[in-house]
């Protein structure tokens, strides 16, 4: 990681909220030969989690994470999807689609759309049904869409039972092949059980593999 | 001692029976009166009857005037979702680019979405309560209703990325704030609460408060109180410390306090201005009636022999609370009588 120190000062520009500063630091840094994966994880994403602290204690304010998120996105809009494979036109076939939402009772969607473009540019129809979505709606949306699976983004440990109900929903519709994948800062430290679920993404390069290990077996 | 005695003798800082109670309570009011929270905010026989008829029950120092936080931005044109049982939404911003803010009326209150709702709920309470209890109309502050005309993201975006422009919003919807405020008060409403969970700290730092709010309450209040507003009254909810040193320059008389500052700190900050608070407003929904009256005890133990103190919430009560939850206010200020 220290190979480049000048992740640090991407950090700092996403915290403090500047956007062309943070794109001209991400596209340096790839410049200098640092991956699209190194730069979301240990940039991006790492540059969210350090306002940790902002959400809980007396310093919470929203305009400066706001604005990092803004920092943050601009980053993958401009940069990142430049050296991402061009979302290709795919086919509507259920292993290439899924169905994506933020879980009821949650508003974030940061993580969501760093999936969105990941998966997209890797070739999968990705249908984003927003956020605050409720378990309902996430399976009624997949068998509607005929998509394969449902990726269910999740930042509040709150929104687990919400999360457990979707494999019950689709159970009970009859649809269990539909796989349900959970990724978010929530619910990295839980398991497949805990949220009743077919996996657990610890980010979103863990979806990318867990697709492909599905397909190479299928 | 009526209410309306009680509140204003402790307002300006003189010995009453006891502490007047006065917890914000709007939406919980209309589930004991026999309504769904539609009724209530698109009724206006429904919410007056519901605040008196919850009165009745508890035994509070007030009645509000006051459906929900969108009647502003709904006169203005926003779309709203309503639910039976939940506050309406606003749906989707109304502008994008904020240059399209000229294209906006100013809203009749007499005439335009649930104003008239709310100003014929106030003629309504006044009737009914006279001069035996304050009637407090309350209006949405020019931040939050910039919040919801161009979505909340939006307005912080442009709070940086061009500031000049959201001072033009800002004087559109301080002008909202002002008409429908002043159409209160002709209604018979005693005095205004004027909320803005948009100005709080948790939200935009200090100095956007004191650059983009201050001036603004500023006005409201002075305006107000010369068209004969009683108290001038501001209710932000949240972490408010670094902001209550600005409220006596905004003509602030009254502030709302959240329980994240206690009362002494409420003091403290505020010099003589009175305050309402700072019960936990999820303690009604989630607590019992003991600890709250426990609670409310310790609220009025901290208040030492200040006057100038309404117990209260530090925010609204939520909906889903039982007002058997709130009349332990009233026992508390009765047991611990000054
Ligand atoms: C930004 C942020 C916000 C923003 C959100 C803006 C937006 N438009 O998204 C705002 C200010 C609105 C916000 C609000 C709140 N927040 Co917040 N927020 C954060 C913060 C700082 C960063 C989150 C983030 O975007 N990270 C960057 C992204 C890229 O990371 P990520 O989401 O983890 O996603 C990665 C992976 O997890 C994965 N991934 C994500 N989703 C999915 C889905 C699938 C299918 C897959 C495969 C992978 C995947 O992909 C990404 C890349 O690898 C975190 C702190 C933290 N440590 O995470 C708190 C945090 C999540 N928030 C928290 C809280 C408590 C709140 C509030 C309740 C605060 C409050 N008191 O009101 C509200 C919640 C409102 C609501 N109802 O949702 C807590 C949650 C605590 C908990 N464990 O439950 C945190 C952890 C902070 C804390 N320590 O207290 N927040």
């Amino acid at each position: 990681m220290k190979k480049y120190p000048e992740i640090d000062e991407l950090i700092q520009a996403i915290v403090q909220g500047e956007a062309h500063l943070s794109v001209n630091l991400a596209e340096a840094l790839i410049a200098k030969g640092l991956t699209i994966e190194s730069i979301i994880q240990d940039g991006l994403t790492a540059a969210l989690q350090s306002l940790n602290a902002k959400c809980t204690n007396e310093e919470f304010n929203l305009l400066e994470i706001v604005l990092a998120g803004r920092a943050m996105m601009a980053v993958m809009d401009n940069v990142i999807i430049r050296y991402l494979p061009p979302a290709r036109a795919t086919e509507s076939v259920p292993e290439k689609t899924l169905v994506l939402g933020t879980i009821e009772g949650d508003i974030h969607e940061l993580g969501k759309h760093v999936v969105k473009m990941l998966l997209r540019s890797s070739g999968y129809r990705v249908i984003d049904i927003g956020k605050d979505i409720r378990p309902e709606e996430f399976v009624e949306r997949a068998i509607q869409q005929d998509a394969g699976y449902i990726g269910v983004s999740s930042l509040l440990t709150t929104t687990i039972p919400s999360i457990r109900r979707i494999k019950e929903l689709l159970n009970k519709a009859g649809r269990p092949d539909i796989k349900v994948i959970a990724g978010g800062g929530a619910i990295q430290q839980t398991s497949r059980d805990d949220l009743n679920v077919d996996f657990v993404a610890q980010s979103a390069f863990d979806i990318l593999n867990y697709l492909k290990n599905l397909q190479d077996e299928g | 001692m009526n209410s309306y005695e009680r509140v204003l003798n402790s307002l300006k800082k003189k010995q009453t029976d006891r502490v007047p109670v006065v917890p914000e309570v709007f939406g919980v009011t209309a589930k004991a009166a026999g309504y769904s929270i539609y009724d209530y905010v698109t009724s206006p026989s429904r919410l007056a009857e519901s605040q008196l008829h919850a009165r009745r029950l508890i035994g509070h120092d007030m009645v509000f005037a006051f459906a929900d936080l969108s009647v502003e931005s709904e006169a203005i044109g926003c779309e709203l979702e309503y639910k039976e049982e939940a506050y309406p939404v606003v749906r989707k911003p109304l502008i994008e680019n904020l240059k399209e803010i000229h294209t906006l009326d100013l809203p009749d209150p007499q005439k335009d979405g649930r104003m008239p709702v709310v100003i014929e709920a106030t003629t309504r309470l006044r009737d009914v309560v006279a001069d035996t209890c304050i009637v407090a109309a309350c209006v949405m502050g020019p931040m939050s209703i910039a919040g919801q005309l161009i979505g909340l993201e939006g307005l912080l975006y442009h709070i940086v990325d061009s500031p000049d422009e959201v001072d033009k919003v800002l004087d559109y919807t301080e002008e909202v704030t002002r008409s429908y405020g002043n159409a209160l008060l002709q209604a018979g409403a005693h005095c205004h609460i004027i909320f803005d969970p948009v100005a709080s700290p948790m939200v935009v730092p200090r100095d956007v408060f004191r650059r983009l709010e201050l001036p603004r309450l500023k006005r409201l209040f002075r305006e107000f109180k010369e068209k004969g507003s009683l108290v001038s009254w501001l209710s932000i909810a949240g972490n408010t410390k670094n902001i209550l040193p600005f409220y006596r320059d905004a003509n602030v008389e009254l502030a709302t306090v959240d329980y994240t500052v206690s009362i002494p700190e409420a003091f403290d900050l505020l010099g003589d201005i009175a305050v309402n608070g700072n019960l936990r407003p999820f303690s009604f929904v989630s607590s019992s009636p003991e600890k709250i009256k426990e609670e409310a005890k310790k609220c009025l133990k901290e208040r030492g022999n200040r006057w100038g103190y309404l117990l209260g919430s530090g925010c609204e009560v939520p909906i889903e609370a039982e007002l058997d939850n709130i009349k332990p206010l009233v026992e508390a200020s009765l047991e611990f009588s000054p």
